[in-house]
């Protein structure tokens, strides 16, 4: 039979002990640190102004109850909650737009894993955000939260919508300012032509009454079919 | 955004007989919202309903006049009454574009889409190029695709101010958008022959 020499195995024990205790500590540091760092980061989207707005309205009354201001009315609470919403679409809009190129990027390893943290979590965030609206809502009116992100959705679209208009029509000032300023050169070039001896002239007179011409019979054309 | 269980609280206070939301910190966004958020709560006060209704069903009622200043537009247009026109159609839009924001705004585009389109032919009718063209580029901004009227006209305007460069762009992206579509590419030829005229 052979015995078992316990006190020369003590050094491959404690070689083990350590070994496996170096391990655990370091793994353990090492996640801290991970976790520390990016529970640090920079969030994906400003602070969010409509939800502070909506909630600083619903804990307004208790603070201000000695002034004895009457209570914020509810229509006020739902117009700030849609508001809520209309920016809640606007963000949940850049998320999906995001995330194809972000994860795109991810894989080529354009972008640190940091900022695909960063995004993550801010999904994340949006989606607890949404159940947040949706029970508020239903708890302002019954089944509201049903109907909300669709109204919020037509809100934020249509108001996109109208600011690109916008643009377009300021552009009017100055484009009208262009052309009339051009039109005057047309017109005082036109008459030094006119002074000028007569060969010249009649050649350019001529083509323009031509393009005239071309002109307002296409335009009469539109008229009859370019009606609906 | 911060974390999801705590929020700023922002010094706001309300008059008590106007409801309207104010706050005494100066910040320009905050103060915008703010302007935004009594303006939406005026406009849930007329509703009937305590939340706006889901965007479908639309109201019938402003579809009919939007319509209705249409076809007036249209009918003074084939009189000859331009200006005329042109003012139904700014009646029209006007409409058209204060409907309620929750409703749905693919409507709205439409609407406009076929407004703009019209003023701009009767813009162009009057021989005014850059209103012409500006309305022109708003109807396609409504309607980027089915709306070949609109992209000939803004090039055509842009074409008779004389900016063939811009013109020749412009009626390529139309055609980009709307296949061979035969006044476009017509206009395209036209474009062509003109700029090596000059």
């Amino acid at each position: 039979m052979f015995s078992v020499n316990w006190w020369g195995l003590i050094l491959p024990f404690a070689y083990l002990v350590v070994l496996v205790g170096s391990f655990i500590t370091f793994s353990s540091m090492y996640r801290k640190r991970i976790a520390a760092k990016s529970a640090n980061l920079a969030p994906w989207f400003p602070p969010h102004l409509q939800r502070n707005v909506y909630l600083s309205l619903l804990h307004l009354d208790p603070s201000e109850g000695k002034e004895k201001s009457p209570a914020v009315p509810e229509s006020v609470l739902r117009a700030a909650l849609l508001r809520r919403a209309v920016e809640d679409i606007r963000r949940i809009i850049e998320i999906r737009s995001a995330k194809q190129a972000c994860s795109t990027l991810l894989q080529r390893g354009s972008i640190g894993d940091d900022l695909w943290q960063r995004f993550l979590r801010a999904e994340k965030e949006m989606e607890e955000e949404l159940r947040d609206v949706v029970m508020e809502a239903n708890a302002l009116v019954p089944d509201w939260g049903q109907t909300i992100f669709q109204s919020a959705n037509e809100i934020a679209a249509g108001t996109a919508f109208k600011t690109r208009l916008d643009e377009i029509q300021a552009q009017a000032k100055s484009e009208k300012e262009w052309w009339e300023k051009r039109r005057a050169s047309i017109r005082s070039d036109f008459m030094k032509e006119l002074d000028a001896p007569a060969s010249s002239v009649g050649k350019t007179s001529d083509d323009d009454a031509v393009l005239v011409e071309s002109a307002s019979s296409t335009a009469s054309i539109r008229k009859n079919k370019g009606k609906k | 955004m911060e974390d999801t269980e705590t929020f700023t609280l922002l010094p706001l206070h309300m008059d008590p007989a106007s409801k309207a939301i104010a706050s005494s910190n100066n910040s320009r966004a905050l103060q915008e919202e703010l302007k935004i958020l009594n303006t939406l709560h005026r406009s849930l006060l007329s509703l009937e309903s305590p939340v706006p209704p889901p965007p479908i069903p639309v109201n019938p009622k402003r579809s009919a006049n939007i319509t209705k200043l249409r076809e007036s537009g249209n009918n003074e247009f084939r009189k000859g009454k331009h200006a005329d026109a042109i003012k139904f159609y700014a009646l029209g839009l006007q409409m058209a574009l204060t409907r309620p924001p929750w409703e749905p705004s693919g409507l709205v585009r439409d609407e406009v889409a076929g407004l703009y389109a019209n003023r701009a032919q009767a813009h162009m009718a009057m021989s005014s190029w850059v209103e012409g063209s500006i309305d022109a580029e708003a109807s396609v901004e409504a309607k980027k695709v089915g709306n070949a009227k609109a992209w000939w006209r803004k090039g055509k305007c842009l074409m008779e101010m004389g900016r063939l460069d811009e013109a020749r762009d412009w009626v390529g992206r139309g055609l980009e958008m709307e296949g061979n579509e035969a006044d476009l590419v017509g206009l395209g030829k036209e474009i062509e022959k003109k700029t090596t005229k000059a």
